[in-house]
């Protein structure tokens, strides 16, 4: 569903942000990215969705190449979902608005129906309470769900979420996880840009460790944290799973 | 100090304000509608855009506003073989020199939006026109409110410059009625007092707005 072919990234000349990454990942899958800051996760998954240029290789994207001037990227990235750090909420529109805004616009549905959906997501992600709301009347932990309802609104085959619960207080955190692992075991396609060891046990397909910009190690749940294979990987983990 | 020519003359002279302010609202919304397009064109990536808009602000930011008027009034018949009515004239120098000051008004405000905006309304699949209409320009024109207050008020102050080419806007007339009675003491004053009262206003306006904003900060 997702092959990415030898990407490189460079941010300028001497700035190499990702080096000849490959990976395919498979529809229903949850893929996760950890490592330390600044080794090339969030641009690598802005690359997916072409928020971000790149300069070599190439990411097909359900069979459409990503950066091909032919592609309508509009219409790729109304397909994925994408989750930010920092909610990204539009501060001056309601929740309801906030979720209803893209269907409406690119999906050209009736306000009707995308409101009566959008309760039905909300309902899903478990404060239908708040839609009449404004983000700045929001928790955390709620605005992260209405961005994740915002980001399903568009019924989406792949959701990027990039690391979703690092703004969050700890009491929050679960809450957002909680919808994550429904998501995931609803079948839905995840690339999950996190820290949150607990939910990459729990729901990773394959669990990836990027540094530098390179792609250090990768395996599976069981294989990732028992016998990580490289050094970086072991001192990463012990340094995480405290 | 003698009062009596200011009450004598002044349904004359208030007759002036409706003209200036007249001048004031189409520049105005002529000048913001001006700057509008060329905040997009100096905040796009493409070349051709961004450097005419660039040049455009450039150019007239460093001019004075009547010099502006003076080839507007002046210069325009020898180019287009007509003369230009005053008031058109006026207009279209104002508009066009404004434009570049709120370009700037504006440029400033769409960048004061994050650029996590525009990604998130982006990863939705909006357009960029769309980005910019539904999730970008409100949040912009609500930071720039009391810029474009500000803005309002030096444009007001502004359409004073007018009585070069001969309009009758409000100081004009009051020029005039110094010429009949030769009170300029009073009359100046009064004109001043007037200025003040307006302009004082819209900077309190302004104030408030942007104590609002500060409150509102999310």
């Amino acid at each position: 569903m997702i092959e990415i072919k030898n990407v490189s990234l460079w941010y300028d000349k001497n700035h190499q942000v990702l080096n000849d990454i490959s990976e395919t990942i498979q529809r229903g899958q949850t893929v996760v990215i950890c490592g330390p800051s600044g080794s090339g996760k969030s641009s690598l998954l802005r690359c997916i969705n072409g928020l971000e240029y790149f300069q070599k290789g190439d990411i097909i994207v359900n069979g459409v190449s990503v950066q091909d001037p032919d592609t309508n990227i509009h219409q790729l990235r109304s397909n994925i979902g994408m989750v930010f750090q920092h909610f990204e909420l539009y501060p001056h529109m309601t929740a309801m608005e906030n979720i209803t805004l893209a269907p409406l616009r690119v999906r050209k549905k009736s306000k009707n129906e995308a409101e009566k959906k959008a309760m039905e997501i909300l309902e899903r992600v478990g404060i239908p309470e708040q839609a009449l709301k404004y983000p700045a009347e929001l928790s955390g932990g709620q605005k992260q769900r209405v961005a994740i309802a915002r980001a399903l609104a568009m019924e989406p085959k792949i959701m990027l979420f990039d690391e979703p619960t690092s703004a969050l207080d700890p009491e929050m955190i679960k809450e957002v996880l909680d919808v994550m692992i429904d998501l995931a075991g609803e079948g839905m396609t995840m690339v999950v840009v996190t820290h949150e060891m607990g939910f990459a046990r729990e729901v990773a397909h394959e669990i990836i460790f990027m540094d530098k910009g390179r792609m250090i190690e990768k395996g599976s749940g069981h294989d990732f944290f028992n016998h990580p294979k490289n050094e970086r990987t072991r001192q990463f983990l012990s340094r995480i799973l405290i | 100090m003698d009062m009596d020519v200011i009450a004598r003359n002044l349904h004359f002279m208030l007759g002036g304000l409706v003209l200036t302010f007249e001048l004031a609202i189409i520049t105005l919304a002529g000048g913001f509608l001006v700057g509008l397009i060329l905040a997009m064109g100096r905040l796009s990536s493409r070349a051709w855009l961004y450097y005419p808009a660039t040049c455009y602000v450039h150019f007239f930011r460093g001019l004075p506003l009547i010099l502006v008027i003076f080839w507007l009034y002046f210069l325009s018949p020898v180019v287009t073989g007509r003369s230009l009515e005053a008031f058109y004239a006026a207009i279209i120098a104002f508009v066009v020199f404004e434009g570049a000051y709120f370009a700037e008004i504006i440029r400033a405000g769409i960048q004061s939006i994050p650029k996590g905006q525009a990604m998130a309304a982006y990863s939705t699949g909006l357009t960029p026109f769309q980005c910019t209409r539904d999730v970008i320009l409100p949040q912009a024109l609500r930071n720039m409110t009391p810029a474009l207050v500000t803005q309002a008020v030096i444009i007001f102050q502004d359409t004073s410059l007018a009585y070069v080419i001969g309009l009758r806007e409000f100081l004009r007339r009051v020029n005039l009625v110094d010429a009949r009675e030769a009170r300029s003491v009073e009359l100046y004053l009064f004109a001043g007092l007037l200025y003040f009262t307006f302009c004082s206003a819209g900077s309190l306006l302004s104030q408030r707005l942007e104590n609002r904003r500060q409150r509102n900060r999310v």
